[in-house]
C-alpha cells in the first residue's frame, strides 16, 4: 500500500512496466515505425529526388504518377509532387509538433493551476476552458485565420489556441485527484511552496495522461492544419503543406485525381501513426491493466 | 397597351403610330441602341418560357442605390431602368429619358452646368403608378441624403437645384462641368418616390426585399441562399420581355456551376462565367454556344510608387521585361485572355492601339538594371546604394490561377536578380487598409477602371486621389504625375468625344511609359448559353451579362 | 434536484457571456470590415467608404459596440446582415435545415453502425472482427473528412456515376427521393469519424458493463445472453452516451462545415465561410454565438436527462 506514494523508486519501476506494455502493443509499434519512416522520408527525401520542389516547369504540367521520373507525377505548375510531398511533410509535421508543444504548455499550466488551487480561480479558468470548447473548432480557427497574416508561425499559434483546452481539462482532472494524495500532504507539512508542490511534485505524476494527450494533440493538429490549408486559409503557396496541396485538387479531380489522392494518403499515415502510438501509450499507462 | 387611364383618342392614335412607325426617327428608340442586325429568328409575340441564369455569388442587395456588387446589377438591370442606356458600342441612348441631352440639342448648356432632361410619358411602375419627373428628383436627392447608405455619390454630389418643370421634364444645375455624369446616369436606376418616401428609414425599407421598378421584369419571389425568380412585366414600355420567367440560381462552386451548365440544369452561365481550364471542352459542347468576349477589366501587378525600390523607373521597366506573359496566358489561362498594355479596355472608343508592346526579354531586363547601377549581390539579388531589389506581392488567398501566376513570375524575376516574396492574404485583410491605404508592396489585382464606359479615370490616377495621403479616390498605387493630373481634369470637363479621345490617348501613353502598374492581360470571359437562346449580347460597358435580359428569347 | 438544475443553468449563462466575449474579440481582430467587398469597385471612392463606415457605426469604440450588440442580442435582435439587409436570425434560419439534415442523418448512421460494431467487438473480444474494428476505427479517426469526401466524389460520382457530386437537390427535381440521393454521400462521409468514436466508446462501455456484478447475477438467473446484453448492458451504457452526444456536438458542426464545403451543401458551414469572405460581421458573430449556444444547450439538456434518469444523481 505504501508503494502507492509517488516517490522516485516506485516510479522507475512503474515506468519500465509501462514500457514493456507499450512495446507489446503491436499497433503502437506499427505507428512508431510508420512515423519514423515518414519523418525520415521528409527529411532526407528531397535530397534524393531528382527534382526540386519549387521548380516550375509549365511544359510538364499534370504528369501522371509512375509514368516518368516524376515518380508521383506533377502538379498544375509542373512541379514534382514527390518532392513537394516531402517538403510539405516537413512543414505539416513541424506545425503539428510545435502546435502540440504550445498547447501542452498552455493547457498544462492552466490545468495545474486550476486543479491545485481550486476555488474561484479554478472556476474562472475552467469556465473559460468550457467557453472555448463550446465553439466548433473550425469556426474559431477560420475566424482567427481570416484576421491574421497566414505565416507558418501564425498558423501554429492559431491551432494551439484551439487545442489547449482538452489538455487543460485532462490535466485539471488529474491534478484534482492527485491533490488529495499523501505525498502532497506530506509536502505541505514540510513547508514546500505552492509552485514547488504544483510543478515539482504533482506534475511529474500527471505526466502519463499528458503524454497521451500530447500524441493525440499532434495528430489533431496535423488534421487541423490540413483543414484550414484546404480551405485556403492556412499555409500559403509557394510553401507546400499537405493541406494546401489538396486545396487546388478538387477542381482537377476528374482529370488529375492523383493530386488529391497522394497528399491525403500521407496525412492519413501520419495522423494514424500518432493515433496508434497514443492509443498504445494510453493502454500502457492505464492503471486498470495493472495485474498487481 | 398602356396603363394610363387617359384614354383620349389622341393617345391611342399616337400609340398606333408608334407601332406602325417601324422604328424610324420618330420612334423613341435610337436604332443604334439595339445596334445589331435583324435576328435570324423573331421573338415571340407574348412572353413565353423560362431562362435560368447560374451565378457563383448570390445577389442579395435589391435596392440599386445601396452598395452592391456585380451580380446584384444583373437583377437591377432587369427590374429597374435608368435615364439612359449604354449600347454595346459605347453609345449612350435614351431609356427612361426621351432623348439624350447634349450641348448640341441644348439639353446641356455650353458651360456644361445646366442640364435639362425630357422623360417618356408612357412608363409605369410595376404597381401601376405612373413614372414621373418627381421620381427622378426623389432618386437623385436620396443618393446624396447623408442618412442614406448610398453606393456612389460621385457626380450626384455636384447636382443642385433639381426642378420638376412638368411630369416629363426636369432640370438641374451642376456645380462644375462633369462630363462622365452622363455615363453615371446609365447606371443610376430610378426608384419610386411614392413607395420610398413613406418609409421612415429607407435603409431598411421593405422595398429593399421586394423592389418595385419600371423594368422588363417584376419581382417574383426569392428563396434566399438558393434562387431568385422574376416574372415578365407585360406592360413594359421598351423592347420585350420575351420570356415569362427569369430565374437567377445561386451555385457557389465554379466546378458545379460548369457541371450544371453541361447537364442543362442552367440555361445561361452568369458571373463568374466559365473558368479557362474548361474552355477546351466547353467550346465543343453540343447544343451550347460558348463565346469568348472581353470583359473590360485588366489584370495587373500594382506597384506601390512610394516603395523605394519602385521609385526607380529602371526597376519597373526591367520587371515588365521579365514577365513571360505568353506562357502565363497560354499555359495557365489556356489562351483565353488577351495581352494588355493599358488600363483602357480594347473595345473602348478611347483605347490607344499604338502603345509599345511588351516583350519578354531577360537579357534586356538585366542590361537595364546593370546600367541603372543595380549590382547582383552575393545571393544573386541585386542591390543599389544598400537597397535590395526585394519586395512582396500579395493577392487574395484561394485564387488558384493568381497563385500559380505569382509563383511563375517569382521564378522569372529571380532570373534577373529581383526577389519577389509572395504574401497572400484573406480577402478581409487584403481589401481593408492594406489595399485601401496603400500598405502593400505590390499586389496582383484585376481592376475595372471605367464606369459606364466613360474614360474618366481621375479617381484612379490623380494625385488628389491618393487615399494614403489624405485624398479621396482609389489611387492605390500612389501614382503622381502632374501632366497626367492636368489631362485628367481637362478630360472630365470636356464633352466632345473626339477631343476627349485625344486627351485620354495621351494619358495612356504617359502611364504606359511610367508603368505604375504592370499590365498582364485584359480579361475575357467565357460566356455560355444553351443553343436556343437568342438576343443575348455581351456589353462590356456594364458589369453583368444580364444587362438586357429583356431582349432574350427562346428560338 | 432543482438546486442542481439551477446551478447548471446559472453556469450555462456565465458560459454564454464568456463565449460572447471570446467571439467578439476574435471577430474584431478581423480587419477590412464589410466594406472590403467594394474595394475594387470602380466609382466607389475612399470617401464613399468612409461615409458608409460611419453610417454603419463601425467607427465607435469596441466596448461600445460590444455592449450595444450584447444588449440587442438579449432582446432577440441579432443584428442585420451587412450583405443582405435581412435580420441575422432569418439568414441563419434559412441554412439551418440543410445543416440539421446533414448532422441528423450522419448522427443516426454513426450511432447505428458504431453501436453495432462496438457491441459486437466487445462480445467477441480479441476476435478478428474486434481487431479489424479497432484498427479501422483509429484509421477512420485519422482520415481527413474532406479528403474522404473528395475520394468519395471521385469514386462514386465521377467514376461510377451512382451518386451526385454535390448540392442538396437538383433543380427541377426536389422530390424526397432526390433529396435522399444527394444526402447519402455527405452524411456517410461526415459520419465516418463519429462511427469510429461511437464504436470505440460502445466497446469500452459494453466491456465495462459486462464485467459488472448485475450482469453476472442476470446470467446466473438464467436470462438469455441476448436479453442480458440488450437490457442491462446497453441500458447502462446509454447514460454516458447521452453525455457523449452532447460533447460531440461542436465536433459534428466542425465536420459539417468541411463536408458542406466539399459537397457545396447550403448549410450553416457554407454560410460561415461566405460571410467570412464578405466580412459580414453580424452573420459571422451570429453563427459563432449560435453554434456555441447549441453546444451549451446540448450539454445542459444532456446533463438534465442524465440527472433525470440516473437515480444516483436524482436523489442526491
Amino acid at each position: 500500500m505504501t508503494t502507492l506514494t509517488a516517490t522516485h523508486s516506485p516510479s522507475r519501476w512503474w515506468q519500465s512496466r509501462v514500457l514493456r506494455r507499450f512495446l507489446s502493443h503491436r499497433l503502437a509499434l506499427l505507428g512508431l515505425l510508420m512515423i519514423t519512416l515518414l519523418t525520415l522520408a521528409c527529411v532526407v527525401g528531397p535530397y534524393l529526388l531528382p527534382y526540386d520542389s519549387l521548380y516550375i516547369d509549365l511544359r510538364a504540367r499534370f504528369a501522371p504518377p509512375f509514368a516518368s521520373d516524376h515518380y508521383l507525377g506533377t502538379d498544375p505548375l509542373g512541379r514534382d509532387i514527390a518532392a513537394r510531398l516531402f517538403m510539405a511533410g516537413r512543414i505539416s509535421l513541424l506545425v503539428g509538433f510545435f502546435a502540440m508543444v504550445l498547447s501542452i504548455f498552455v493547457g498544462t499550466l492552466v490545468g495545474v493551476i486550476a486543479g491545485y488551487r481550486g476555488g474561484w480561480i479554478s472556476a474562472v479558468l475552467m469556465r473559460t476552458v468550457d467557453g472555448f470548447l463550446s465553439y466548433p473548432t473550425i469556426f474559431l480557427l477560420l475566424a482567427l485565420a481570416a484576421a491574421l497574416k497566414p505565416s507558418p508561425v501564425m498558423i501554429t499559434i492559431i491551432i494551439a489556441v484551439t487545442s489547449w483546452m482538452e489538455v487543460a481539462r485532462i490535466v485539471e482532472a488529474e491534478v484534482r485527484s492527485l491533490k488529495e494524495r499523501e505525498f502532497v500532504l506530506a509536502g505541505r507539512m514540510l513547508g514546500l511552496g505552492r509552485s514547488h508542490i504544483m510543478f515539482r511534485e504533482i506534475l511529474p505524476n500527471a505526466m502519463g495522461p499528458i503524454i497521451v494527450a500530447a500524441t493525440l494533440t499532434v495528430a489533431r493538429a496535423i488534421l487541423l492544419e490540413a483543414y484550414i490549408s484546404f480551405l485556403g486559409f492556412g499555409i500559403q503557396p509557394p510553401l507546400p503543406s499537405w493541406g494546401n496541396m489538396l486545396n487546388g485538387a478538387q477542381q482537377y479531380l476528374a482529370s488529375a485525381p492523383w493530386l488529391a489522392i497522394i497528399p491525403g494518403i500521407a496525412i492519413t499515415i501520419a495522423v494514424s501513426s500518432f493515433n496508434f502510438i497514443g492509443d498504445g501509450l494510453r493502454d500502457a499507462l492505464d492503471v486498470r491493466n495493472d495485474t498487481v | 397597351m398602356t396603363k394610363f387611364n387617359k384614354t383620349s383618342a389622341g393617345f391611342s392614335r399616337r400609340d398606333a403610330l408608334r407601332v406602325l412607325g417601324a422604328g424610324g426617327a420618330a420612334g423613341l428608340f435610337a436604332p443604334h441602341l439595339l445596334g445589331k442586325p435583324a435576328f435570324a429568328q423573331t421573338p415571340p409575340a407574348a412572353p413565353t418560357g423560362r431562362i435560368v441564369v447560374g451565378l457563383s455569388q448570390e445577389p442579395t442587395v435589391f435596392n440599386p442605390l445601396m452598395p452592391h456588387i456585380e451580380v446584384d446589377d444583373g437583377v437591377n438591370f432587369s427590374i429597374f431602368d435608368a435615364l439612359f442606356r449604354i449600347s454595346v458600342d459605347g453609345v449612350i441612348g435614351p431609356n427612361l429619358a426621351s432623348e439624350v441631352p447634349s450641348q448640341d440639342n441644348g439639353g446641356i448648356s455650353e458651360d456644361g452646368l445646366n442640364w435639362r432632361i425630357r422623360l417618356r410619358d408612357d412608363v409605369t411602375w410595376h404597381d401601376g403608378t405612373p413614372f414621373t419627373a418627381e421620381d427622378v428628383k426623389y432618386t437623385l436627392e436620396l443618393i446624396v441624403n447623408p442618412d442614406f447608405r448610398a453606393w456612389r455619390t460621385t457626380g450626384h454630389d455636384l447636382v443642385r437645384d433639381i426642378t420638376v418643370v412638368s411630369p416629363t421634364e426636369i432640370t438641374w444645375r451642376m456645380e462644375e462641368p462633369f462630363a462622365p455624369y452622363l455615363s453615371f446616369l446609365t447606371e443610376t436606376f430610378m426608384v419610386p418616390k411614392h413607395i420610398l418616401e413613406a418609409e421612415a428609414n429607407p435603409n431598411e425599407a421593405a422595398f429593399n426585399q421586394a423592389p418595385v421598378g419600371t423594368g422588363a421584369f417584376k419581382w417574383g419571389q426569392r428563396l434566399a441562399g438558393d434562387r431568385l425568380e422574376l416574372v415578365a412585366n407585360a406592360d413594359y414600355f421598351g423592347e420585350g420581355p420575351y420570356v415569362e420567367e427569369l430565374i437567377f440560381k445561386y451555385i457557389p462552386d465554379m466546378t458545379v456551376l460548369y457541371a450544371q451548365f453541361k447537364s442543362g440544369d442552367i440555361d445561361l452561365v452568369g458571373n463568374a462565367y466559365i473558368t479557362p481550364d474548361n474552355y477546351q471542352e466547353a467550346k465543343d459542347l453540343a447544343d451550347r454556344v460558348v463565346t469568348v468576349e472581353p470583359k473590360g477589366s485588366v489584370e495587373s501587378i500594382y506597384l506601390n510608387q512610394e516603395l523605394p525600390v519602385f521609385k526607380d523607373q529602371a526597376v519597373r521597366e526591367a520587371l515588365y521585361l521579365a514577365m513571360d506573359r505568353t506562357a502565363i496566358i497560354d499555359a495557365l489561362y489556356y489562351g483565353v485572355p488577351t495581352p494588355a498594355e493599358t488600363f483602357m479596355p480594347p473595345q473602348s472608343y478611347y483605347y490607344n492601339p499604338d502603345l509599345p508592346k511588351q516583350e519578354f526579354n531577360l537579357d534586356r531586363a538585366r542590361q537595364i538594371l546593370d546600367e541603372a547601377g543595380w549590382v547582383p549581390g552575393a545571393d544573386g539579388i541585386r542591390e543599389k546604394d544598400g537597397l535590395r531589389l526585394s519586395f512582396n506581392n500579395s493577392t487574395t488567398v484561394g485564387n488558384h490561377l493568381r497563385e500559380q501566376t505569382q509563383q511563375f513570375l517569382q521564378q522569372t524575376f529571380a532570373e534577373i536578380g529581383a526577389e519577389m516574396k509572395i504574401e497572400n492574404l484573406p480577402p478581409a485583410v487584403m481589401w481593408g487598409d492594406f489595399w485601401g491605404q496603400s500598405q502593400f508592396d505590390s499586389a496582383m489585382v484585376g481592376i475595372t477602371y471605367l464606369v459606364g464606359g466613360d474614360p474618366d479615370v481621375t479617381y484612379r490616377f490623380h494625385t488628389d486621389a491618393i487615399a494614403a495621403k489624405g485624398g479621396s479616390g482609389s489611387n492605390n498605387a500612389q501614382y503622381s504625375n502632374s501632366e497626367v493630373d492636368a489631362l485628367l481634369v481637362e478630360g472630365s470637363r470636356t464633352f466632345d468625344p473626339e477631343k476627349r479621345r485625344e486627351i485620354y490617348f495621351k494619358v495612356q501613353e504617359i502611364i504606359r511609359h511610367d508603368l505604375p502598374f504592370l499590365p498582364l492581360f485584359a480579361y475575357t470571359n467565357l460566356y455560355g448559353r444553351k443553343a436556343g437562346i437568342e438576343g443575348f449580347e455581351v456589353n462590356t460597358n456594364t458589369r453583368t451579362e444580364s444587362w438586357h435580359a429583356a431582349a432574350w428569347y427562346w428560338a | 434536484m432543482p438546486a442542481f438544475l439551477l446551478k447548471r443553468f446559472a453556469q450555462s449563462i456565465v458560459l454564454l457571456v464568456i463565449v460572447s466575449i471570446i467571439g467578439f474579440v476574435v471577430l474584431n481582430l478581423i480587419p477590412g470590415g464589410p466594406l472590403a467587398q467594394f474595394a475594387l469597385d470602380p466609382g466607389m471612392t475612399e470617401a464613399d467608404k468612409a461615409r458608409l463606415a460611419e453610417q454603419l457605426g463601425l467607427n465607435r469604440p469596441l466596448l461600445v459596440q460590444y455592449f450595444d450588440w450584447a444588449w440587442r442580442l438579449l432582446q432577440g435582435d441579432w443584428g442585420i446582415s451587412f450583405r443582405d439587409g435581412n435580420p441575422v436570425l432569418t439568414v441563419i434560419g434559412r441554412h439551418l435545415f440543410a445543416t440539421f439534415l446533414l448532422m441528423g442523418s450522419s448522427t443516426v448512421i454513426a450511432i447505428a453502425i458504431g453501436t453495432w460494431i462496438g457491441i459486437r467487438g466487445a462480445t467477441h473480444r480479441y476476435s478478428t472482427f474486434d481487431y479489424a474494428a479497432t484498427v479501422g476505427a483509429m484509421v477512420a479517426l485519422s482520415i481527413p473528412t474532406f479528403w474522404f469526401g473528395l475520394i468519395g466524389i471521385y469514386v462514386f460520382s465521377l467514376k461510377l456515376g451512382w451518386l451526385p457530386a454535390g448540392n442538396m437537390y437538383s433543380i427541377g427535381d426536389g422530390s424526397v427521393l432526390d433529396y435522399l440521393h444527394h444526402l447519402i454521400m455527405p452524411s456517410v462521409v461526415l459520419a465516418l469519424v463519429h462511427i469510429a468514436v461511437w464504436s470505440r466508446y460502445m466497446r469500452t462501455a459494453t466491456l465495462d458493463a459486462i464485467s459488472q456484478e448485475f450482469v453476472k447475477t442476470a446470467r446466473a438467473k438464467g436470462v438469455t445472453e441476448r436479453r442480458v446484453l440488450m437490457k442491462h448492458v446497453v441500458g447502462n451504457a446509454l447514460l454516458p452516451m447521452i453525455t457523449l452526444a452532447g460533447v460531440q456536438l461542436p465536433s459534428i458542426l466542425t465536420g459539417a462545415l468541411v463536408t458542406e464545403t466539399v459537397f457545396t451543401w447550403p448549410g450553416m458551414g457554407r454560410l460561415f465561410l461566405d460571410s467570412l469572405g464578405y466580412s459580414d460581421y453580424p452573420v459571422v458573430m451570429g453563427l459563432l454565438m449560435f453554434s456555441a449556444i447549441l453546444t451549451i444547450a446540448g450539454n445542459l439538456v444532456a446533463d438534465i436527462v442524465v440527472a433525470l434518469v440516473d437515480p444516483r444523481i436524482r436523489l442526491a
